[in-house]
């Protein structure tokens, strides 16, 4: 029977493990996806499951890293100030992809693009300033 | 980390094996903190140090000079 690790330097000893199967899977998807868009090009690489997996353990690591790098801020500005700056950056962002995309084509497409845009720098924002507010407390 | 765990431990007539199934580690890291290779938790010193009926202090204190060992 497999007892339980209750041993503290072995808990760090697994974690370490866990960081190495996590490079050598890492290395072999882009591996994989490396050979897929030699053979099959972009269209076969993305069409690849192994892609999603990629693009969504990018997107994770993204927002675990925002956490980290929140406690390591060392100015003191005000939470608020820095999502109502976030907020007009990303409008800005969302109507310059919008207009560009409504230049080249229909406007229902430039408002769904520029909507999707704005959403994905809103969401981030939001998230850092929660994890600000938080550290304040 | 130089340290006096292996002293107390054997102040209280313990081996390295019975030392870590009262703490609930194994005899393996008990070893490598006498040998100062880990560098436990604070949890796991004070934990020690209930078994050995030893302070914190009189089983990790070291002075600045000899940390850097």
């Amino acid at each position: 029977m497999i007892k339980k690790i209750k041993d503290e330097r072995l808990k760090l000893q697994n974690l370490q493990n866990i960081r190495i199967l996590f490079l050598f899977e890492n290395i072999a998807i882009i591996g994989i996806l490396g050979y897929d868009l030699v053979t099959k090009g972009m269209d076969g690489m993305t069409a690849n499951p192994l892609w999603y997996v990629f693009i969504l353990t990018g997107v994770i690591s993204a927002y675990l890293s925002m956490g980290i790098s929140v406690d390591h801020e060392s100015s003191k500005k005000s939470p608020k100030k820095g999502l109502v700056i976030s907020v007009i950056v990303s409008a800005i962002i969302a109507i310059v992809f919008g207009g560009l995309i409504t230049f080249t084509g229909d406007i229902s497409t430039g408002i769904l693009v520029g909507g999707i845009v704005f959403v994905s720098f809103l969401v981030p924002s939001i998230y850092i300033y929660f994890l600000r507010t938080k550290r304040q407390n | 980390m130089k340290n006096y765990v292996k002293i107390a431990r054997i102040q209280r007539e313990l081996t390295q094996q019975q030392l870590a199934e009262k703490v609930g580690i194994t005899r393996q890291t008990v070893s490598l903190i006498e040998k100062g290779k880990y560098n436990p938790t604070l949890k796991l010193c004070l934990s020690i140090c209930d078994v050995v009926n030893k302070s914190l202090d009189e089983l990790f204190w070291v002075e600045k000079e000899e940390r850097m060992e």
